[in-house]
């Protein structure tokens, strides 16, 4: 690795940073607007919206929610540092613990979901550019321009309609079967836990019961994958290189699917993380649909009771690990292509 | 020929120039089938939105603002509750037995509205922003891309349902909130069409001239950056459209007892197994007037940046 490649993923962190600082201090001066002082301060922070006078003078107190803002907006940075999101006044757990209870519970669907969506969008992609302006490359621009302006609780309850309610093929909500006893919580993510417990029946009723919500997600992020491989495709197409390959005698199949394919897909890297926040986002909506208990789960909940500490809590951690994922696409992309690197 | 004349006729021929080119640009429009569908679409969404809009500006929930629906969509008929489609109820009536169609039509100008609002506010406040970051460059430019860069990176519908709670869950803080995220992209878009133009001979020009500088931000800069920025805004109205549902199908901003394309969908959601047309029909109608809107734009896109020259 040499020393540009250093600088530019010292540069693409200390982006990444900003971002988040950005969005912190937004978060905290919005809060500080719709609440000017203390006692309304305490009324957000403490999750408890019809307390009393005295409760939210003493939790002022303690919290140090009359200290001037600059104090205040340190603490707050600090906390966050921390994992200190406060205490979720309905469950009585630290949002944190909450957080890392149904994150990963989310995580598990929508990544294989996406995943899913990759393979069949690269692929739907690279077929329909490589019969552009015919019927065929229509059809799938029709499909992708579906999926994509469709609103996900109508993909939803299409899904759960037809293929739980009508077919009877798959169980419509719950995350198992609820007469099932959970395996010990070891390794965060339940299906994990299952394998990690040999508890093989338990497995595969979350499996079961995952794969609706698993098949939505597919469905609402292929549009995206699509349309950008689509796109991309046209462009290496027109290029020399896959010309000579052409010229070459290389058959017209093996030139799209292997060279311009394999070429059309560097910017993958970045796509995945488009997808991801377009599909956690899809998530909320799905889980509700599906009750599915995941993180989507955890902010209607959170909605229905104006509980503040856990909206703040879940939106800051969603919006880290976008970072996150955002730093390590643009740090991959920079090795896979060098050109990104000459900006 | 006189020379008094001449300024005269100059004037008059950019004028039919003018109208020739919207002219054009109509025609482009209408030759592909998928823009036409597209254009009656949003045409029928936004005239029946302004007619039956202004109507219930008016007389609210009652009168002439419901006399253009088919049936009341206020009125409770519970012998009739969860009744199928039929010819009666094109579409079915709900748990109270209120006719789903004419709901739906109610519910559709404050769609239209908000989508209205929100992008236009956006155009607006991404305009001013984008352009002088783009105009002014150095430390202004890199602190406003940082900061859109923190709003684009993340999904908008998690940061709109944060703001919108905060908000105390009211129509205006949802306007508001969905306001807040979306201007980020235009001031994406109005700077690099800014720093695109403002070397341009014509900018320079005016800057010789002594054009105030008002006038050279708003008539130099911002509205020579409009012309792609349009057609994004066109697929935008869409998006607003789909992220207002979505907020509104979780229980957010609504106002009992007008009713909302995404809460009926939500409560249709609970009665899936028998009352599917309560829960299909009104995400249908989102799916048209979203694909309408995606229609109209992706057209407008290709026009703009020249990929069609028939």
């Amino acid at each position: 690795m040499d020393s540009r490649t250093i600088a530019f993923i010292i540069r693409r962190a200390i982006y990444a940073v900003f971002t988040l600082l950005i969005l912190i201090v937004f978060i905290f001066v919005l809060i500080h607007v719709i609440a000017p002082n203390p006692i309304s301060l305490a009324k957000i922070y403490s999750g408890v919206p019809h307390g009393s006078l005295t409760f939210y003078a003493a939790y002022a107190k303690t919290h140090g929610l009359d200290a001037p803002v600059y104090v205040q907006i340190f603490t707050y940075i600090i906390n966050i540092f921390k994992g200190n999101f406060g205490i979720d006044p309905i469950k009585d757990q630290p949002v944190i613990t909450l957080i890392g209870k149904y994150l990963p519970r989310t995580l598990e669907f929508v990544l294989t979901g996406i995943v899913i969506s990759i393979i069949l969008g690269l692929y739907t992609g690279a077929y329909a550019a490589a019969r552009r302006r015919k019927p065929a490359d229509n059809t799938v621009k029709g499909f992708y321009l579906a999926t994509w302006s469709m609103p996900t609780f109508l993909l939803a309850a299409v899904l759960q309609l037809v293929i739980a309610y009508d077919l009877r093929l798959l169980p419509a909500i719950n995350m198992v079967d609820p007469t099932l006893r959970a395996p010990p919580d070891v390794l965060a993510f339940p299906i994990l836990n299952a394998l990690w417990a040999r508890d093989w029946p338990y497995l595969i009723s979350l499996i079961h019961h995952m794969i609706l919500p698993t098949l939505a997600i597919a469905l609402l992020s292929f549009g995206i994958i699509t349309r950008l491989t689509r796109s991309t495709m046209l462009d290496v197409m027109e290029t020399d290189y896959f010309r000579l390959t052409l010229m070459k005698g290389v058959p017209r199949n093996k030139a799209i699917y292997s060279v311009a394919l394999r070429n059309a897909s560097i910017p993958l890297v970045t796509y995945i993380v488009l997808d991801l926040a377009f599909s956690v986002a899809g998530a909320v909506v799905i889980e509700e649909i599906f009750s599915y208990h995941g993180i989507g789960y955890y902010i209607v909940q959170a909605i229905y009771n104006l509980d503040y500490p856990a909206i703040l809590g879940t939106t800051i951690i969603i919006a880290l690990t976008i970072i996150v994922a955002n730093l390590i696409a643009d740090i991959l992309y920079g090795v896979l292509d060098p050109r990104v690197r000459l900006e | 020929m006189t020379d008094a004349s001449l300024p005269a006729q100059m004037i008059r021929k950019e004028k039919v120039k003018k109208s020739n080119r919207l002219i054009e640009y109509i025609k482009l429009m209408i030759k592909d089938p998928s823009a036409i569908l597209g254009l009656i679409i949003v045409v029928a969404f936004l005239g029946w939105s302004l007619i039956q809009g202004t109507l219930e500006l008016f007389f609210g929930t009652t009168g002439p603002a419901i006399a253009l629906l088919p049936h009341d969509p206020f009125s409770y008929n519970l012998p009739m509750h969860l009744h199928p489609p039929t010819l009666t109820y094109i579409f079915g009536t709900n748990t109270y037995g209120e006719d789903i169609w004419s709901r739906m039509l109610y519910a559709m100008p404050r769609d239209a509205f908000i989508s209205i609002l929100v992008v236009l506010s956006a155009i607006l406040i991404g305009g001013i922003l984008g352009v002088f970051a783009g105009y002014r460059g150095k430390f202004t430019d890199e602190t406003v891309m940082r900061i859109t860069d923190a709003f684009l990176s993340l999904p908008a519908l998690v940061l709109v349902i944060a703001l919108s709670v905060m908000f105390d869950e009211t129509l205006s803080g949802v306007i508001l909130a969905l306001v807040i995220i979306w201007w980020p992209i235009y001031a994406r878009f109005f700077r690099a069409q800014t720093l695109r133009i403002k070397n341009l001979d014509y900018v320079q020009a005016a800057k010789l001239n002594n054009v105030s500088f008002t006038r050279l931000f708003f008539r130099y800069l911002f509205m020579n950056s409009l012309d792609p920025i349009i057609a994004y805004a066109a697929l935008d109205f869409g998006n607003v459209i789909l992220t207002y549902s979505t907020l509104a199908f979780l229980g957010i901003g609504l106002e009992p007892p007008i009713p909302e394309l995404g809460s009926m969908a939500s409560n249709g959601v609970g009665t899936l197994p028998t009352g599917w047309w309560y829960a299909i029909f009104p995400g249908l109608a989102i799916l048209v007037i979203v694909i309408g809107f995606v229609l109209v734009g992706d057209r407008m896109q290709d026009i703009i940046s020249n990929r069609i020259n028939y």
